[in-house]
C-alpha cells in the first residue's frame, strides 16, 4: 500500500519540480549543487520534525510513565546541545566550503547588467572585446564555460535572478555587484526581479536562453549585426513612423537613425522569446496593444503610450519592429 | 570569608560574560574583514587578525567558564536544579547559568571562525 | 560563609558575599520567621485594610475610566487594541490573497497591492507582534511577581495611548489609498524617492510607536528588576519573568538602530541630505544593515515572549515544575545575544563579499543551539510530567509542531548559497509564517485560552477552542506549506500577479483557499474571545492548578491585584507554599493596608529581591492622554509639512510630562519610614541606584546610547563603503570649536555631578550655583556644537560627508537642551522644596543623564574635530 502511495507520488513529485523558473529543475552546476543541498536538507528537516514531534505527540497522548529526571537533563543536552551542533557544524562545513567555487571568477564572456525600472540592459564584452553588443530583456549564455556577470542599477535596487542556473544577487545604485554562471545543459528559462522594486516590480523578467559555445557564438556576431532592413510596405511604413513618432530618442536600433539610449535596444527585438522584460509573448498582436498603451501591462513604466496612432498605424509599427529579427 | 568565595557573584553581569566575549569577537571579526576587503581588496591582514582574536576570544570563554563551573561546584555537591530560596543557590544558578552560556559561547565562537577556513578571497 | 547566616531572620540584611550592610535605613526583621507569619490578623483589622486599599486602588468610573493608568485596565485596552490590528492587518492578507489566487488576476492594482503587503508587513510586525508582547506583560508581568502594579504605570498608559494614536494614523493611512508602497523594509532609493506621504507616515508614525514600545520594555525591565516581591531571588524568577528581561534588554538595542535609521531617512526626505543618495557620496546599504540590525532581532523579539508563555504553560500542564529552569534561562539569554549576529542573513545577496556572509551563516546556524535547547526542555517537562490535555496545550502542541517545520527551513535559508537560491521567494514567506505562527500566533493564543480565567475570571469555551484550533492549523498549513513549493519553482515574493505559464497557479489557488480556512478559525477565536460571557460562573480562583503567584488573585477581581505582597521562597509558590494563599488573603505580608491612601509598590534589591523600600506609584490622570496627543502632533504634523504646528506640539507634550513629573513623580513623602508589616520598616522614597526612577533613566539611556552608537557606525561605514568620504574638497567642521563643545560638555558634567555631591551635603545653594552653572556650559557647549559645523559652512544636501557631520551634531544639540532641561527642572525642585539633601531622585536621575550625555558630547565633538583630519 505505502509503496504504491510513493509510485503515485513520485511522478507528480517530478512533474511539481519541472519548469523554466524552478530550482529544482537545475540546468546550471551552481544551480546543481544547490538543489542536491536542497534535497539533503530536506531529507534532514523531515527526519528531525518527525522525531521531534513525534516525540512530543507520544509524551502528551500516551502518556508513558514519568521519565526521570536525569533522564529528561540528558534529552536536553542530547538533542539540544550535542546533535545540533554536530549536525551544523558538518552542514556549515559542506556549504561553506561551497561559496567559493559558486562565486568563482568567470572566464571568458562578461555579461553586464544594468537594471532599469522596469526592463534589463544587457552588454556582451567577450573576451578581450573593446566594445560590448548590447541587447536587453533576454540574457544567452554559453553552456560548459562560467561566464563573469557584473550587475548595476539605474535608480532603485534590483535582484538578478535565474533560478535553473543559479542564485540570485542584487543590483544597487552606486555599486557594482557581481556573481557568474555556470550552464550545464542548454535549454530555454525565465528569469525574473527579486528583489521589490517598485509599482511594476512583478512585471519585470526576462527570458533566458543557454546554448551550446558554438551555437552561442554565431547568435552573438548575429546580435552583433545592425538591424535588417524592413521587408514589405507595411514594415516601411512602419520604420518611417518609427522615426517620425521619435520611439528612437529613447530606442536604438542599430543601423538607422535611432539610436537612443534611455529604453531597450530593439536591434534584434523579434529574435528574444518575450516582449515588455519578459510579460508578453514575442508576437505582433502583443506587440500592438503594448505599444499602444504600456501601462495598462506595466503601470508606472516610463514608455508614453502611442493610443492616438491608428489600427494601421499601429499595425505597421508592429510589422517593422516584428521583422527586427 | 574571601578564601571561601573567591569571587564576588552578586551582579547577573558575570554570567553573561561569556556571550559578551562572543559578540565582541565577532563584531571584530566582522569589521576587520570588511574594512580589510573596502581597503585592500584582500584578506591577507586579516585572516591574521581573525586568527588571534579567536584565540584570544576562546582563552577568555574558557576562563570565564572555568569561573563559572568553579561558581557552580557542581563536584562539591552534584546539585544542578537550584531552586532554594539560599544564597548558596543563587549563587550556583548564576554559575551554572554562567557555565552554560560559556559552552553555547565557545561553539558560536568556533562556527563563527569557520568561513575564514574556507573561504580565502574577497569575491 | 554560611548560608544560614545569610538565610536566617536578622536585623539590616546585608550584601551576601562581601557582608556589607545593604541598606542603613531599612529598620526591622528580615526575612520574616515562620511564627510571624503564622500570627492571624485581626479581622477588624483586615476589613478596614480592605477597605483602604480598595479606595486607593479604586478604577475611575463612567467616562472618567479612560483616565485610568492600573495595569489590568491598560493592558486590557493595549492587548484589544492589538488584536484588533492583527485583524486589520489579516484582512489586507486575505485581500492579496485573492489576488493571488489566480493569474493575471486584476482584483487589485499593482499600486493598492503593494500597499497591502507594505501595511500588513508593517502593522503585523509594529503594531500587533511588539505591542502584543507589552501588552500582555503589562498585563500579567505585576501578578507573576506579586506586585499590585507596574512600577510606572502612568508611563505605561502615555505608551497605550502613543501605540493607539500611531497605530490609527499608519492603519488609517490604507483607507485613503495613501500608504507606504515599497515594502515594511523601505529600502532607499526606492522609498527615497517615492513620491507622496507614504514613506512619511511609515517613519513618523512608526517611530512614534517604537518609543512607545521603548518605554514600555523600560518599564517591563524596571519591573522585573525592582519590584520582584521579597524573597524572589533570581533564580526563583518565574521564567516569564527571564524572558521579559531579555526581551526588553533587546528591545532596548535593537530597536534604537530603526530610529536612527529612520531620523536619517526622515531628514532625507524632509531636507534633502543624501545619506542614501549614490550620486552624492550617500549609500543605500547603510539603511540596509541600520534596518536589519533591529530587523533580525525583532524577529526574536516577537518569538521568545510567545515561548515564555509557553514556558509557563507547560508546567501546569505537566503538573510539575519546569525541567532545566537554568537550561531555559541560558536559551533565552543565549538566543538573545546570538540573535544580534544574524542581520546579514537578511543581505546574503547584495554581493558582499562571501567571508562575511560566511560568519553571519555561521552565527544563523549557531543561534539553533539555544532555540533547541528551549525545545527540548519543554519536551522534558512533559515527558517528566503527567499531561493533562486541555485548551492551552492543544494550541501549543500545534506552536512547537509548526515552529520546528519553521526551524528547520531556517537552517536551510541560513546557508547562504541556498539563500541565494531562495531568499526573497515564496520559500522564505512560507518560512517566516512558520516560525512567526508557530513561535508567536499559536502561543500567544494558547496563552490567552490559559490567562483569560486569569484575567477575566471566566473560562473560554472549549468546544469553539477545539474548532478554532483545528481551523486555523489545517488552514495554516493548507496556505503555508504549498508556498515552500511555489518559492522553488521561482516565484517570488511581493509580486502582485504571475503569468499563467510560470505554472504556479494551483499552487496558489491551494494557498488562497487555506488563508480562508485560518480566518474561519481565527473567527471563532475572535467570537469566543469577546463573546458576552455575563451569565458564565465565574472561575475557581486556581483553575489549572497552576504553581505561580499570579493564580493568588481573588474572584471576582480585586483591582488591588495581590492582597498583600508575598515573601517568597519557591519557583511555584502555590505549589510549594501550601499556607501562602492563605496568609496572603489575610494580609499577613507586606504593606496589605493602604494608611495614606496612596498606591504604593514594593522595591527590592535586584538579584536578591531583599525589599528597599515601600514608595508610592502614580494613579489615574487625563495628562498621559493630553501628554500622547501632544507628541502624536509633534510625529505625524511633520508628515504633512506643518513643521511650525509640529514645534509648537512638541513644547506642549514636553509641558505635560513636566506637570505630570511634577505633580507625582518623587514627592517628598509624609513619613520617611512606613510599617510594612512583619515588623519591617521601609523608607518611602528612594534615590539612585536602589530607586526604580533611576534603572528607568539608566535603562532608557542606554538605548538611547544605541541609538547614537548607530550615527557613529553610519560615519564609519561611510569611511569603508565609500572612496571620497570626506570628498577631497568639502570643508570640515571647525576643530578649534569642535575641542571647546567637548570642553564644555565636560564642564558642564563636572558642574552637574558638584551639584549633586553639594545638595547631598547639605550645602544647597551651593548646589543651585553648580546647576546654574551647568546650564549655562550645557547652552555654551551646544552653541559652540552648532558652530562647528555652521561657522565652516557645512552644505548638509551637498553630501553625506557634512550630511552626517550634521546629524550628528544636531542629535547631540538636541540632547543637550533636555539636558539643560532637566538641569532647570532640579533648579527648581530645589527652589520650591521638591528637591531636598535627603530627597534628590531627580538630581540623581538627571547626573545620570549627564554620565551619558558628556559621553556622547565628547565622542561627537572628537567625530567632528578630529576624525575628518585623520582621513583627509
Amino acid at each position: 500500500m505505502k509503496r504504491r502511495a510513493a509510485i503515485c507520488v513520485l511522478p507528480f513529485l517530478l512533474t511539481a519540480c519541472a519548469g523554466e523558473q524552478s530550482v529544482l529543475d537545475p540546468a546550471g552546476r551552481d544551480a546543481q549543487v544547490l538543489s542536491d543541498l536542497f534535497w539533503v536538507m530536506l531529507a534532514g528537516a523531515v527526519v528531525l520534525w518527525l522525531f521531534v514531534n513525534g516525540l512530543i505527540f507520544y509524551v502528551t497522548r500516551i502518556a508513558p510513565r514519568p521519565l526521570g529526571r536525569r533522564a529528561a537533563e540528558a534529552l536536553i543536552i542530547g538533542g539540544g546541545v550535542v546533535f545540533p551542533t554536530i549536525v551544523l557544524g558538518a552542514l556549515l562545513i559542506y556549504a561553506l566550503s561551497e561559496m567559493p567555487n559558486q562565486r568563482a571568477s568567470g572566464e571568458g564572456l562578461e555579461v553586464r547588467v544594468m537594471a532599469h525600472q522596469y526592463w534589463w540592459r544587457v552588454e556582451y564584452w567577450p573576451d578581450g572585446a573593446s566594445e560590448p553588443v548590447i541587447s536587453a530583456n533576454e540574457i544567452r549564455l554559453p553552456t560548459g564555460q562560467r561566464s563573469e556577470i557584473t550587475l548595476n542599477a539605474e535608480r532603485v535596487i534590483h535582484s538578478f535572478w535565474i533560478p535553473a542556473l543559479g542564485g540570485k544577487t542584487d543590483l544597487i545604485p552606486g555599486r557594482q555587484t557581481r556573481m557568474s554562471l555556470e550552464p550545464v545543459r542548454a535549454g530555454q528559462f525565465r528569469g525574473q526581479c527579486a528583489e521589490f522594486c517598485g509599482e511594476s516590480h512583478a512585471y519585470m523578467a526576462f527570458g533566458a536562453v543557454t546554448m551550446p559555445p558554438e551555437e552561442f557564438a554565431a547568435w552573438l556576431e548575429a546580435e552583433a549585426a545592425p538591424a535588417k532592413p524592413p521587408e514589405g510596405n507595411e514594415a516601411t511604413r512602419g520604420a518611417a513612423l518609427f522615426l517620425s513618432e521619435g520611439c528612437g530618442a529613447c530606442h536604438a536600433v542599430r543601423g538607422t537613425a535611432a539610436s537612443g539610449a534611455v529604453g531597450p535596444d530593439l536591434t534584434h527585438l523579434a529574435s528574444r522569446r518575450t516582449l515588455a522584460a519578459g510579460i508578453l509573448p514575442m508576437e505582433k498582436a502583443a506587440l500592438r496593444d503594448w505599444v499602444s498603451d504600456p501601462a495598462r501591462f506595466k503601470p508606472g513604466v516610463e514608455m508614453p503610450g502611442f493610443d492616438h496612432l491608428t489600427d494601421a498605424e499601429l499595425e505597421a509599427l508592429a510589422s517593422y519592429l516584428m521583422g527586427l529579427t | 570569608m574571601t578564601e571561601e568565595t573567591p569571587f564576588r557573584h552578586r551582579s547577573i553581569w558575570h554570567m553573561v560574560l561569556a556571550p559578551v566575549v562572543w559578540s565582541l569577537h565577532f563584531a571584530s571579526v566582522y569589521a576587520i574583514t570588511a574594512i580589510d576587503c573596502a581597503k585592500t581588496g584582500t584578506l591577507d591582514t586579516a585572516q591574521l587578525a581573525i586568527a588571534a582574536l579567536t584565540l584570544i576570544a576562546l582563552v577568555l570563554i574558557a576562563v570565564i567558564t572555568w569561573r563559572s563551573w568553579r561558581q557552580w561546584d557542581y563536584l562539591g555537591d552534584y546539585t544542578y536544579v537550584h531552586d532554594k530560596p539560599t544564597v548558596k543557590h543563587r549563587r550556583e544558578f548564576l554559575g551554572h547559568a554562567g557555565f552554560l552560556l560559556g559552552v553555547v559561547s565557545v561553539i558560536g565562537v568556533i562556527f563563527v571562525a569557520m568561513p575564514a577556513l574556507f573561504i580565502g578571497s574577497c569575491q | 560563609m554560611t548560608d544560614t547566616f545569610s538565610d536566617a531572620p536578622r536585623n539590616a540584611p546585608r550584601d551576601d558575599d562581601s557582608g556589607k550592610v545593604l541598606d542603613e535605613t531599612l529598620q526591622g526583621v528580615y526575612p520574616p520567621s515562620e511564627e510571624m507569619l503564622n500570627r492571624p490578623v485581626d479581622p477588624a483589622l483586615r476589613a478596614r485594610n480592605e477597605q483602604q486599599l480598595r479606595a486607593a486602588w479604586k478604577t475611575p468610573t463612567g467616562w472618567r475610566y479612560w483616565s485610568a493608568v492600573n495595569n489590568s485596565e491598560v493592558g486590557r485596552w493595549y492587548s484589544l487594541t492589538a488584536f484588533f490590528f492583527m485583524l486589520c492587518a489579516g484582512v489586507l492578507a486575505l485581500l492579496m490573497r485573492i489576488q493571488l489566487a489566480v493569474p493575471d488576476n486584476d482584483f487589485l492594482s499593482a499600486d493598492r497591492f503593494n500597499q497591502f503587503f507594505t501595511m500588513h508587513g508593517s502593522a503585523m510586525m509594529f503594531l500587533f507582534a511588539v505591542p502584543m508582547f507589552e501588552a500582555i506583560s503589562i498585563l500579567i508581568l505585576p501578578a507573576f511577581l506579586g506586585a499590585r502594579d507596574m512600577p510606572f504605570p502612568r508611563l505605561s498608559a502615555y505608551g497605550y495611548w502613543s501605540f493607539l494614536i500611531g497605530g490609527c494614523f499608519v492603519l488609517g493611512s490604507i483607507l485613503f489609498n495613501a500608504s507606504p508602497s515599497s515594502g515594511w523594509f523601505m529600502y532607499p532609493p526606492l522609498a527615497t524617492e517615492q513620491e507622496g506621504v507614504g514613506p512619511d507616515i511609515w517613519l513618523l508614525g512608526l517611530s512614534f510607536i517604537e518609543i512607545a514600545s521603548i518605554a514600555a520594555a523600560v518599564e517591563l525591565i524596571v519591573g522585573t528588576i525592582k519590584c520582584r516581591p521579597p524573597g524572589m531571588r533570581i533564580n526563583l524568577m518565574p521564567l516569564y519573568a527571564w524572558y521579559v528581561l531579555v526581551v526588553g534588554a533587546m528591545i532596548l538595542f535593537a530597536f534604537p538602530p530603526l530610529i536612527a535609521g529612520d531620523y536619517l531617512f526622515e531628514l532625507q526626505r524632509s531636507l534633502d541630505w543624501p545619506f542614501f543618495d549614490p550620486d552624492r557620496g550617500g549609500d543605500p546599504m547603510l539603511w540596509q544593515h541600520l534596518f536589519w540590525i533591529f530587523g533580525h532581532p525583532e524577529v526574536y523579539i516577537v518569538f521568545l515572549p510567545s515561548i515564555a508563555v509557553a514556558a509557563m504553560v507547560i508546567p501546569t500542564a505537566a503538573q510539575r515544575p519546569i525541567v532545566g529552569y537554568e537550561w531555559i534561562v541560558l536559551s533565552a539569554v543565549g538566543v538573545g545575544f546570538l540573535s544580534f549576529g544574524l542581520w546579514v542573513h537578511h543581505m546574503f545577496t547584495t554581493g558582499l563579499p562571501s567571508i562575511s556572509l560566511g560568519f553571519f551563516s555561521a552565527a544563523s546556524e549557531a543561534v539553533v543551539i539555544p532555540t533547541g535547547v528551549q525545545i527540548f526542555a519543554f519536551i522534558a517537562t512533559l515527558m517528566a510530567g503527567r499531561v493533562k490535555m486541555s485548551q492551552p496545550v492543544l494550541w501549543i502542541a500545534g506552536a512547537l509542531a509548526i515552529f520546528t517545520a519553521g526551524g528547520l527551513t531556517g537552517v536551510m535559508v541560513a546557508v547562504a548559497p541556498f539563500d541565494w537560491q531562495v531568499h526573497d521567494t515564496y520559500f522564505i514567506v512560507a518560512h517566516l509564517h512558520y516560525t512567526l505562527f508557530g513561535g508567536m500566533v499559536f502561543p500567544i493564543i494558547g496563552g490567552i485560552y490559559y490567562f483569560y480565567p486569569f484575567i477575566t475570571k471566566k473560562k473560554m469555551s472549549d468546544r469553539l477552542s477545539k474548532w478554532a484550533f483545528w481551523l486555523t492549523f489545517s488552514g495554516f498549513n493548507i496556505c503555508f506549506l504549498p508556498m515552500h513549493l511555489t518559492g522553488l519553482r521561482g516565484m517570488p515574493r511581493r509580486v502582485a500577479s504571475y503569468p499563467e505559464a510560470a505554472g504556479w497557479d494551483w499552487l496558489n489557488m491551494i494557498s488562497t483557499v487555506g488563508s480562508f480556512i485560518i480566518a474561519a478559525g481565527i473567527l471563532v477565536f475572535a467570537w469566543d474571545l469577546l463573546r458576552p460571557k455575563s451569565r458564565q460562573p465565574l472561575t475557581e480562583r486556581n483553575p489549572w492548578n497552576a504553581g505561580t503567584l499570579e493564580w493568588s488573585h481573588d474572584v471576582p477581581a480585586e483591582a488591588w491585584g495581590s492582597r498583600s505582597v508575598p515573601y517568597v521562597t519557591s519557583r511555584y509558590p502555590l505549589w510549594e507554599e501550601p499556607k501562602l494563599q492563605e496568609r496572603l488573603d489575610d494580609g499577613r505580608f507586606y504593606i496589605p493596608d493602604a494608611p495614606e491612601g496612596k498606591r504604593e509598590t514594593i522595591v527590592s534589591s535586584a538579584v536578591d529581591a531583599v525589599p528597599q523600600a515601600a514608595v508610592p506609584i502614580t494613579g489615574p490622570t487625563w495628562c498621559t492622554l493630553w501628554a500622547a496627543g501632544f507628541t502624536g502632533g509633534a510625529f505625524i504634523l511633520p508628515v504633512f509639512q506643518m513643521y511650525w504646528a509640529a514645534v509648537v506640539s512638541g513644547v506642549f507634550a514636553i509641558a505635560c510630562v513636566i506637570y505630570w513629573l511634577w505633580t507625582a513623580t518623587a514627592q517628598v513623602p509624609k513619613k520617611p519610614m512606613r510599617d510594612a508589616g512583619l515588623g519591617l520598616k521601609l523608607p518611602t522614597y528612594v534615590s539612585g541606584p536602589n530607586a526604580p526612577g533611576w534603572w528607568g533613566v539608566f535603562i532608557t539611556m542606554l538605548g538611547d546610547s544605541t541609538a547614537f552608537a548607530s550615527l557613529v557606525f553610519g560615519v564609519f561605514f561611510f569611511w569603508t563603503a565609500r572612496p571620497d568620504f570626506p570628498p577631497a574638497d568639502a570643508p570640515l567642521p571647525d576643530a578649534v570649536l569642535a575641542a571647546l563643545s567637548g570642553l564644555g560638555f565636560a564642564l558642564a558634567w563636572g558642574a552637574t555631578v558638584a551639584a549633586r555631591r553639594f545638595n547631598r551635603h547639605g550645602r544647597a545653594g551651593l548646589a543651585r550655583g553648580f546647576i546654574g552653572a551647568a546650564v549655562a556650559l550645557a547652552c555654551g557647549a551646544g552653541a559652540a556644537l552648532a558652530l562647528t559645523v555652521l561657522v565652516p559652512g557645512l552644505e548638509p544636501a551637498s553630501h553625506a560627508f557634512p550630511a552626517v557631520m550634521c546629524a550628528l551634531a544636531v542629535w547631540t544639540g538636541a540632547h543637550t537642551v533636555l539636558g539643560a532641561l532637566m538641569l532647570l527642572y532640579c533648579l527648581a525642585g530645589s527652589w520650591f522644596g521638591k528637591l531636598t539633601p535627603r530627597y534628590d531622585a531627580d538630581l540623581r536621575n538627571t547626573t545620570l543623564y549627564w554620565h551619558f550625555l558628556c559621553l556622547s558630547g565628547v565622542i561627537t565633538a572628537l567625530l567632528l574635530g578630529a576624525f575628518p583630519r585623520l582621513l583627509a
